[in-house]
């Protein structure tokens, strides 16, 4: 992975001493907490509804064990003993201590880790595919194009105050697992270069990128990327941040006239000045060098007869792995998602097991997926019964990735100041309710997605099933969306029907679910096709109906 | 290295950190032109006179204003300000580095409104040349900010150059 050089350290430690004396003012009172609340919103310091929240950028959701383990670090020395992984592949810390930040950040600068326009209306992190550089279908590895990125838009001067916030995410695959098309700007690669989106989105106004530029090559990614944030920057609405971001601008300009402005702006620029040379593309990319793979022949006998032996463990590997480019390794997700649990989550001595079985198994390399999973990337296939066993032991062998308790939930109301109902209790419920493994893998993928709130950061417009908190006259209440998507088929889920109480939704989707094995063709129809085939209506009077 | 306190009286400084008087005068729109003097007009005033007035003046660019309408008058403006009526409004950043590096506009460029020590860091990498800063130490200001920013990732407008042409600069013998 990319190693700081001594500039990179220079930065980091620079925006520390920064914001140690702005917090440092707040604390003696020389400012007040509305004059702070900017700064620190700078900083990823947000106050949520309990306490303050600090969160921690993974550039691209790569992450060494070094990193993990101090993560394991700061939450058991500053927080209540966990972190939250987020939507973002970022991590959160949600019970810490406004005086202690400028230790934290200390801390996290030892293992080139900031918290950097992690909030903000800025460039945020960059999100990309969880297995960038080990997928068989990856065209070209994103990870070095990323960190290009995060490098050019670290407090880019003319992007730090835009209309909203703005996000970017790229994918090398075939298979796109970064959701790229509900980003305000998504990148694929292809062999011919980049295809840029612009405008797609969640939040109250839902929307899929149009493809604005194709084949852009990557030489000329950086000032391509400033010509369509100066569109946007110039142009994006700043009268009502519900209508801020760059889909409102892309939707109102049409794609056709928002990349013609871009087009005429770029190539106003001094894009040699801009474009980092081919020297820096190949010195980035060199961080991102294929393992040094085990030389060791893959002992599929003993592999079969682990599975035999233990059912669990060849669940597990059924749903939680995926195969290699190198025949004799597969990737495997680590699922966050423990029957009733709280998704995203893991204590410090989770991160400390997770860390050290990367260092033991796995080149010492994990990823956080935006489906709030971990990933090690790269693990032997003789190694994986050992990992199962120590993952298990230590509550994370859950088998369901991808599945019905595979969820995405936001804070919602138990931390987030803009909730309008709890997303977490929900989960737990559901995720109860589909307890059962058997009737899990009968049902096979199904991604369920809960927002606590409009602002959609569980990402409920995208699941197969769609949840959206939303208050009425003081009452939580869900509304369902069903047919929703975030792979290369994007599409926006739809609301069916009234609203449901917290009470009754995992029984709704009980009866959905079940209407669902009753249709699909065979057990290869996935919910989500079959959905497809019948169209939303078959499902809906089961949503409200009692059957 | 503290940074210094912030106070509400703006005082015009350059980006080299010193403050200097300001002689220039907004003119409203409906105000006459006065025999000498430095006045700066509003810019819809400006697209109105400037094709008929001799002499240079100061156009004042507020955030909606799109400042490549100035092109045919570029050399009758001797000065323009950048208007920020609130600080989270960052269209001025915009605006300068358009000015500076796409009209090649080579006068001073000056930041007035809600321009506070924590964004004048931004605004002299965008090609501000002048800030009329809110703040009761804006040498302090320049200073802090020199000492504590020493290297940025990416071009702007101003003389930093991006780390990637640090590091991959020929090491001379
Ligand atoms: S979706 Fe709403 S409730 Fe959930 S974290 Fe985002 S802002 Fe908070």
């Amino acid at each position: 992975m990319y190693v700081y050089d001594h500039y990179d350290h220079a930065i980091v430690k620079q925006r520390n001493a920064e914001f140690s004396d702005q917090v440092r003012r707040r604390l003696s009172g020389e400012i007040t907490e509305d004059q702070f609340k900017p700064l620190r919103l700078m900083n990823g310091v947000y106050l949520q509804l309990h306490a303050y929240m600090l969160r921690v950028a993974v550039p691209y959701g790569v992450l060494s064990s070094r990193q993990v383990r101090k993560f394991a670090h700061i939450a058991r020395t500053y927080d209540r003993g966990f972190g939250h992984f987020t939507t973002r592949q970022n991590i959160q810390f949600n019970w810490i201590k406004l005086a202690e930040v400028p230790a934290i950040l200390d801390e996290l600068a030892e293992v080139e880790m900031h918290a950097i326009q992690t909030s903000g209306n800025c460039i945020r992190n960059t999100t990309t595919d969880q297995f960038a550089g080990a997928a068989k279908d990856e065209i070209d590895d994103p990870r070095p194009w990323a960190e290009l990125i995060r490098q050019w838009s670290t407090f880019h001067p003319e992007y730090a105050f835009l209309p909203r916030k703005f996000k970017i995410a790229i994918t090398g695959a075939t298979e796109d697992r970064a959701a790229v098309r509900v980003h305000d700007i998504g990148l694929q690669l292809t062999e011919r270069g980049f295809d840029v989106y612009a405008g797609g989105g969640l939040g109250r106004t839902p929307a899929v990128a149009p493809l604005i530029k194709s084949g852009l090559p990557g030489e000329k990614l950086l000032s391509y990327l400033e010509a369509c944030l100066r569109v946007y920057n110039r142009y994006g609405r700043r009268d009502n941040s519900y209508k801020a971001r760059i889909k409102i601008l892309v939707a109102a300009l049409g794609a056709e006239e928002y990349a013609r402005q871009v087009e005429a702006e770029w190539n106003a620029l001094d894009q040699d000045a801009i474009d980092a040379p081919y020297a820096e593309i190949a010195r980035i990319k060199s961080f991102f060098p294929a393992p040094a793979y085990k030389a060791e022949a893959f002992d599929q006998a003993a592999f079969d007869r682990a599975k035999a032996a233990d059912s669990r463990f060849a669940r597990w590997v059924r749903n939680n792995t995926l195969a290699h480019r190198n025949d004799d390794h597969i990737s495997l997700t680590i699922s966050l998602k423990p029957i009733g649990g709280v998704p995203g989550d893991a204590s410090d001595a989770q991160m400390d097991v997770m860390a050290d079985l990367a260092d033991d198994y796995a080149y010492g390399e994990l990823r956080v997926s935006h489906e709030q999973n971990i990933i090690l990337p790269h693990v032997h296939r003789n190694d994986l019964y050992t990992i199962y066993q120590k993952l298990d032991a230590a509550g994370l062998g859950e088998a369901n990735v991808a599945q019905i308790t595979d969820m995405i939930a936001c804070p919602g109301l138990d931390y987030c100041s803009l909730a309008n109902a709890r997303s977490i209790p929900l989960a737990q419920d559901i995720s109860r309710r589909f307890e059962d493994a058997q009737l899990s893998d009968t049902i096979g993928e199904l991604k369920i997605k809960i927002s606590g709130c409009i602002n959609a950061c569980g990402h409920h417009h995208v699941g197969h099933i769609g949840i959206l908190g939303v208050d009425k006259q003081g009452v939580e209440f869900y509304q369902i969306l069903l047919g929703g998507r975030a792979d290369e088929k994007a599409a926006l889920g739809a609301i069916t029907g009234k609203g449901l109480s917290a009470e009754d939704v995992p029984a709704a989707i009980e009866r959905v679910v079940k209407l669902y094995l009753e249709l699909r063709t065979d057990p290869s129809e996935r919910f989500i096709d079959t959905l497809g085939r019948l169209g939303r209506d078959t499902f809906k009077e089961a949503l409200h109906e009692p059957a | 290295m503290s940074q210094p306190n912030s106070a509400s009286a703006p005082q015009l400084i350059t980006a080299e950190g010193q403050v200097i008087a300001n002689d220039w005068q907004l003119l409203a729109d409906e105000d006459a032109i006065g025999a000498d003097g430095a006045y700066v007009l509003t810019f819809k005033r400006a697209l109105a006179d400037l094709p008929t007035l001799n002499g240079r003046y100061g156009v004042r660019i507020e955030p909606g204003d799109d400042v490549r309408e100035l092109i045919p008058y570029l050399d009758k403006i001797a000065l323009v300000e950048v208007s920020f009526p609130g600080y989270r409004d960052g269209r001025g950043y915009s605006t300068a580095r358009i000015l500076k590096q796409n009209l090649g506009f080579t006068g001073p460029i000056r930041a007035v409104g809600d321009v506070l020590r924590d964004q004048a860091h931004y605004m002299l990498r965008c090609g501000f040349t002048e800030l009329l800063l809110k703040d009761a130490d804006p040498e302090g200001v320049i200073a802090w900010i020199k000492s504590l920013y020493q290297y940025s990732y990416q071009s702007a407008a101003d003389a930093h150059k991006p780390v990637w042409a640090l590091r991959h600069a020929k090491t001379e013998a």
